[in-house]
């Protein structure tokens, strides 16, 4: 066996591909894809050696192969199965096994000069438009899984707002993967223009059995745009989830997301964020463990210019055998005079197996900051059970209402009503205490 | 007027006042490291034969490793082969009985260095183990300690008189093998310190050791064994210097500590070896491995430093919580200037049940000098009720430094309570205005508003250290407020 081989299978399975993925004839792209296959080729997927990946081992992506779904191989689906996710008042985009479906979506209405269409049939139309923001936010030289989208990604979305442009309904994006085996390898670009003003809401489900999710996102905001991103996970219990958002911020923009991962065997949400002069960025998270599920969160903010703010609030809920991660990073260059930065993580849990690493960093190279980080790792305060029980309530219904307390600040924090209602349901659903009243709810 | 801009002059232009150089005879070995110098300095310390075996399965084990390379630092590439492994002050075969025979000039520089060697005039209730370069030389109350069971001399010596007791617990807390320059450490230390306080008993007086590199082109490396035995309880402090050479010399030490149920350890450092010129050049390098292990229940060890000098520090005192009930504490303020880098924190390891920990840690950063907390809290299954509070906090002074941050937090028990909150900011131009309108200058504000900020590590220091310890802090600092 070749040193290649070793490091990895995946080059071999995905040559068959790659004759049909798009963009064949664009030559920027052949040249980025041909690094990326290099790259991946030489390195493979990020072993715990690595120091961003210490606490989180995918060897078992590499030892499963994943195969990729040709668009002829993709699942059939009925849209009333999917109507359970998807928000009625939105534009939505489905993409099933990694590619982009036209009967499923529904983009009537949206005005003309803004752009959502798929990454296949953008590299058709406008390349050029799109070569501004492929892989500039991220390099392949990041990790593995970036290498790998780049190298072999089967579609995706790109939507563009021009400037000034505000869209009055948050386009939904729905990721569904629907067979066993598969690996769904999409990219999607976010490009907003000067003071262009969109939400975006990110679902991914799928199947029962194992399967791999990969989806990389990149988003540039230009000065005063305006992003809000949800991320609603809640994968198949054996799939596999690496999700990347890489951001550029430009002057005085405004980034804020929210991140709920809930389901899957092996999750990973990667969120970058370049912040210039007096942008904004509100990163929230919450993450419910249950059973063998292992899912860490690394974010990483780099102040690069002055005025700038940050804040971080990521919460965990951890029972059973699950594992939480949270990594978390902040840089503050040199000329980042100004910069207010707040960083928290929060961590419960609930059985003696559950386990919690977190790993909050500071590097400041600027002197005129204000910077602070918090974590905690515990267990429900038995002061707070003590009260409760002493007004009349029983000591499991204090300890469910007040886990449910702590995770329900982040699902608070959703501004649309109908998402709002659709991730309480599910965080319910996926309580890690069985019995949870909802009278009092 | 003019007197103030003369006396900001001085302050700027203030140079390391332990920089001097003691012209001694001195025997050092020629550079170069193999089996043989280990064989060589084996012999002339007469150790026993284990010891000799211990060095050389050590000094294997490092030819295999790799210098580490994670830490926020820049260092210089060291030639191994460049160092010379033994210097000592020439004497007569026979150790110094007494003061008496030691050489006047040596016993100058620690006079210099303010060391309160000769009896009369030490400060009361202080006993000193004073190394210079790789030999220990002289120990201080002596017998007032072996009334009270004490054993308290250079390692060195314990060896000879006390093989057993060290050979029983030497590598047991930080292997021959645990990184780089441990198993260096272990292959080629010369001197240091070994404590034995046996059960039951308090020791009568606080221990100290200083060390000292005087010879150009040497390594210091020091071994420190300290073992409390069951109820027993001793504070031990430690403080450095070294001359100004414009060449980076290494100091690559190690520290043991062990406790048995009930005993308890603080172990205070000051250390202040030379941190190079304005421009990096020249410095020591310290890297240093310090670990408590609390084995028995109820144990406390406590670490204590004042990190003001070197090159660069790389520095992890550590505890593992090994006992039921057992208490870690980190208590360390690290002031960085000019070229200075220093990563440096701790690691809590809790195994027993309802151990506790703190951590305190004050980074104060200035110049271009680049000052990193990284630390480790780890929390295993059996730990219940275990708990941890950090505190990190990082003062930034001048617009070229760096502060950082880089806790691990580890928690596998439920019961478990973890916090950890840093921040890192400026002097306030508020604080300064408001000391100012009262009459106190700008220098003075920021040296009283730095030592407020440190005051929850000097409050644990024992009294004749803290004042040092000020002292130390106003001298860092000065120049790099304008």
């Amino acid at each position: 066996m070749s040193a290649e081989q070793i490091i990895s299978q995946y080059p071999a399975e995905y040559k068959k591909i790659a004759d049909a993925l798009p963009g064949q004839s664009i030559a920027w792209l052949a040249l980025l894809r041909q690094d990326s296959v290099q790259q991946f080729s030489a390195h493979g997927f990020p072993s715990l050696r690595e120091e961003e990946w210490r606490y989180t081992n995918v060897s078992a992506i590499e030892k499963k192969l994943f195969s990729p779904a040709s668009s002829s191989e993709i699942g059939a689906i009925e849209i009333d199965s999917l109507n359970q996710y998807l928000i009625q008042d939105a534009w939505s985009v489905v993409l099933v096994d990694g590619h982009f479906s036209a009967s499923l979506s529904k983009l009537d209405g949206i005005p003309e000069i803004v752009t959502v269409m798929s990454m296949s049939a953008a590299l058709e139309q406008c390349a050029d438009l799109l070569e501004k923001y492929f892989s500039q936010s991220v390099d392949s030289k990041e990790h593995g899984f970036v290498a790998f989208n780049t190298a072999w990604f089967s579609d995706g979305l790109f939507i563009h707002v021009p400037a000034k442009q505000v869209l009055a309904k948050p386009i939904q994006i729905l990721h569904v993967v629907t067979q066993a085996g598969f690996m769904a390898n999409t990219r999607d670009i976010i490009a907003l223009e000067e003071s262009a003003e969109v939400t975006v809401v990110e679902t991914f489900v799928g199947c029962d059995e194992a399967y791999c999710s990969a989806a990389i996102m990149e988003v540039s905001l230009a000065q005063n745009a305006d992003l809000t991103l949800y991320k609603l996970q809640m994968e198949g219990e054996k799939a596999y989830h690496f999700g990347g958002i890489y951001v550029k911020q430009d002057r005085d923009s405004r980034f804020t997301h929210h991140n709920f991962a809930f389901g899957g065997l092996l999750a990973r949400n990667d969120i970058h964020t370049d912040l210039g002069q007096a942008s904004e960025c509100d990163l929230n998270g919450l993450y419910l463990g249950v059973k063998r599920q292992h899912i860490d969160n690394h974010t990483r903010i780099n102040h690069l210019q002055p005025h700038a703010i940050s804040h971080e609030l990521y919460k965990g809920v951890l029972n059973q055998r699950a594992k939480g991660v949270f990594q978390g990073r902040v840089l503050v260059a040199e000329q980042a005079q100004k910069t207010d930065s707040m960083m928290n993580n929060r961590n419960l849990l609930l059985s003696d197996d559950a386990e919690a690493d977190t790993k909050p960093q500071l590097e400041i190279y600027a002197d005129d900051v204000k910077c602070a980080h918090g974590v905690t790792v515990g267990q429900l305060d038995e002061q707070s059970i003590f009260y409760l029980q002493s007004r009349c309530v029983d000591k499991q219904t204090a300890r469910n209402m007040l886990t449910f307390a702590f995770a329900n600040e982040m699902v608070e924090k959703i501004k649309l009503p109908e998402l709002h209602d659709m991730v309480l349901a599910q965080l319910l659903q996926r309580f890690p205490q069985a019995g949870i009243q909802q009278d009092w709810l | 007027m003019s007197s103030s801009a003369q006396e900001i002059e001085n302050l700027i232009g203030h140079k390391y006042k332990e920089g001097f150089v003691t012209e001694l005879e001195v025997d050092t070995f020629p550079p170069g490291l193999d089996e043989q110098v280990i064989a060589k300095l084996s012999a002339i310390k007469g150790e026993p034969e284990f010891m000799l075996e211990y060095r050389l399965k050590a000094f294997r084990h490092w030819q295999t490793m790799k210098e580490p390379n994670w830490a926020q630092l820049n260092i210089e590439p060291i030639d191994y082969q460049a160092i010379s492994y033994y210097s000592a002050p020439k004497k007569d075969s026979d150790k110094p009985q007494s003061l008496d025979e030691i050489d006047p000039e040596l016993l100058e520089t620690y006079k210099k260095l303010g060391i309160p060697l000769d009896e009369q005039e030490r400060l009361a209730g202080v006993a000193v183990d004073a190394v210079f370069d790789s030999v220990s030389v002289a120990t201080t109350f002596k017998g007032k300690l072996k009334d009270a069971g004490v054993i308290f001399c250079p390692i060195s010596e314990a060896l000879q008189e006390y093989p057993e007791l060290v050979r029983q617990y030497l590598g047991t807390v930080v292997p021959s093998g645990d990184n780089f320059f441990a198993a260096l450490n272990a292959a080629v230390f010369t001197d240091g310190s070994f404590v034995y306080i046996p059960k039951g008993v308090r020791c009568p007086m606080e221990l100290s050791t200083y060390f000292r590199i005087n010879a150009a082109n040497t390594g210091q490396f020091e071994r420190t064994l300290i073992i409390a035995d069951e109820g027993s309880h001793v504070s031990y402090l430690e403080g450095c210097t070294a001359p100004m050479r414009d060449e980076n010399q290494l100091h690559a030490a190690v520290v043991e500590l062990i406790l048995m149920d009930d005993a308890e350890i603080k172990y205070s450092t000051v250390q202040n070896w030379y941190p190079g010129d304005e421009n990096g050049v020249g410095g020591i390098y310290n890297f240093v491995t310090k670990r408590a292990e609390c084995r028995g229940a109820n144990s406390k060890v406590s670490w204590t430093q004042v990190e003001t000098g070197s090159a660069i520090t790389w520095k992890y005192p550590s505890c593992v919580l090994l006992g039921d009930n057992s208490v870690g504490e980190f208590y360390s303020v690290a002031v960085t200037n000019n070229m200075q880098q220093a990563d440096t924190g701790t690691k809590m390891i809790h195994i027993g049940k309802n151990t506790r920990s703190t951590i305190i840690s004050k980074g104060i950063s200035a110049g271009r000098s680049q000052n990193t907390y990284r630390g480790l809290v780890k929390v295993g299954k059996g730990a219940t009720n275990a708990r941890n509070y950090t505190q990190c906090d990082s003062l930034l002074v001048g617009d070229q430094c760096g502060a950082h941050t880089f806790p691990y937090v580890e928690v596998k028990q439920p019961s478990a309570q973890v916090e950890h909150e840093a921040t890192t900011s400026k002097i306030s131009e508020d604080q300064l205005f408001f000391c100012q309108q009262r009459g106190i200058s700008a220098e003075d504000a920021v040296s009283m508003i730095v030592n407020g900020f440190c005051k929850s590590v000097f409050k644990e220091l024992p009294m004749e250290f803290a004042v040092e310890a000020q002292a130390l802090l106003g001298l860092s600092l000065e120049g790099s407020v304008g």
